[in-house]
């Protein structure tokens, strides 16, 4: 069997850097995270310092979650964030979100960064906020005429919330990179049969 | 949730007037109920003797009223009997051991307890030592019964603290001549305890014991090096690691952190949730 390959071209290598709690064995401050069945790596992980989940657990709801920000725009957000930053694990998981959100298989490969994003999205809003994700992801200072297009398509307020939206993806980007958190059988099985994998 | 509602919290019984230290994990013996999977090659987890002073400091200041010092055998630190006196200047504190390290040149450091507000807890749990010795090591049960003169000749107050699998019912004669034996040992029956073996750590591994989680055991704020607990029974060892099952917070300075937590944890029982176990 073929091991499986991450949409940024890197083998998984390794199991998980730190442990992963387990319902079971769940801190007593984060059970309530382990309620509704499996919350996923990144809580597992979070769960071994629990007054950092519960410090962090709702913030990562309040700017990932249903806001201001429509859910389409969202995970073009996080998904071409993700794949500037490498993400293996964050490119996986928001593949199978972005495409629930209903973006289209050329959308996605192109916000993964394996096809032109020239001609594949018409809004000039999505356009100036994949332009917005690649400069927030760089380095170094964010050149005025990407400022002035995001500006030009949403209001001020909508500009701070995909602004801190890229800036916690970037977050996410390296915790998960950096603890190689595990992507589940269920998204690795969708992405196989979307030949998204 | 403020300091004052921790104050609050203890005094009202919803939380347990007692912090208690895990001072370090590695022991001399390797008991078979021991919830710490402790033993000679055990790694030592310690909280240093200043991390404890502060805790205490801090423990005060929060509303609490006595310290607890467990392992782990506290006494295989050299500085212990030093700290223990620091601590009990600070809070009345009791101090559990396994009391097979008190002749000779350690008795003579156990001077500075003479006096100062601290018990020396000491477990004793048949009152014959074959059956004490399956599950304590050779020859514990003599070591015991010698030192426990020795300790209250120093002037330090000593408590048994037997520790009973119920799976394995103490004969009614023989509690009667575990309670002769310590009372001829000079402890009197206030300061003998008796509780369960709890089926955790290497208990686990025995299948001996009571299962019990947080709502069987009383919330009594517990410090470890790896963070806060729910209970002294929290920071037991399964495999190498410690289990986070009863982890409150890793963050154990500043004391008000955890207390925080672990107030409002307690806070959140059920009216008359009482811990069902009472396992002190």
């Amino acid at each position: 069997m073929t091991p499986p390959q991450a949409s940024n071209g890197a083998v998984p290598g390794g199991g998980p850097a730190v442990r992963l709690v387990e319902a079971g064995g769940a801190p007593l401050l984060a059970r309530p995270y382990f309620a509704g069945g499996d919350p996923g790596p990144v809580v597992a992980a979070l769960a071994t310092v629990p007054e950092l989940l519960e410090a962090t657990a709702p913030f990562l709801g309040a700017v990932l979650g249903p806001s201001a920000v429509p859910l389409r725009l969202k995970e073009i957000v996080i998904l071409r964030t993700s794949a500037r930053a490498s993400c293996r694990y964050c490119v996986e998981a928001h593949t199978v979100v972005a495409r629930d959100a209903g973006l289209t298989v050329a959308e996605v490969r192109a916000l993964r960064g394996e096809s032109d994003l020239d001609g594949v999205f018409a809004d000039a809003g999505e356009r100036a906020a994949v332009g917005w994700c690649d400069a927030v992801a760089g380095i170094g200072a964010i050149p005025e005429e990407v400022r002035q297009s995001l500006t030009s398509a949403f209001a001020e307020h909508l500009v701070v919330e995909l602004t801190l939206l890229a800036s916690t993806t970037l977050l996410l980007n390296r915790f998960c990179t950096a603890l190689r958190l595990p992507t589940s059988l269920a998204v690795l099985d969708r992405l196989a049969a979307e030949d998204l994998a | 949730m403020t300091a004052g509602a921790v104050a609050e919290a203890i005094a009202s019984g919803a939380l347990g007037q007692r912090v208690w230290l895990y001072s370090n994990y590695h022991c001399n013996l390797a008991c078979t109920y021991c919830l710490t999977d402790s033993a000679p090659s055990s790694p030592r987890r310690e909280l240093a003797a200043e991390a404890m002073v502060t805790v205490a400091r801090q423990a005060a200041d929060l509303g609490f009223a006595t310290l607890g010092v467990t392992g782990g055998e506290p006494f295989l630190r050299p500085d212990m009997p030093d700290t223990l006196a620091e601590l009990a200047g600070i809070l009345p504190t009791v101090v559990l051991s396994n009391a097979t390290l008190f002749s000779g040149p350690r008795l003579e450091r156990l001077r500075p307890l003479a006096g100062a507000d601290v018990a020396v807890q000491v477990s004793l749990d048949r009152a014959e030592a074959p059956p004490n010795d399956q599950l304590r090591g050779d020859g514990n049960h003599g070591r015991v019964v010698d030192a426990i003169p020795r300790l209250v000749s120093l002037g330090i107050r000593v408590r048994v603290g037997t520790t009973l699998d119920p799976v394995v019912a103490m004969p009614e004669e023989e509690r009667s001549r575990l309670c002769d034996l310590h009372r001829s040992l000079g402890v009197p029956d206030e300061d003998h305890i008796v509780r369960p073996v709890v089926r955790r750590g290497r208990a686990a591994e025995f299948e001996m014991g009571v299962d019990a989680g947080p709502a069987d055991l009383a919330p009594e704020l517990t410090i470890t090096a790896e963070g806060a607990f729910w209970s002294p029974f929290g920071p037991t060892i399964r495999e190498g690691r410690p289990d986070l099952d009863l982890l409150v917070t890793r963050t154990t300075d500043p004391l008000s952190t955890p207390a925080a937590a672990i107030a409002r944890l307690a806070g959140a029982r059920a009216p008359g949730d009482d811990a069902r176990l009472g396992i002190r």
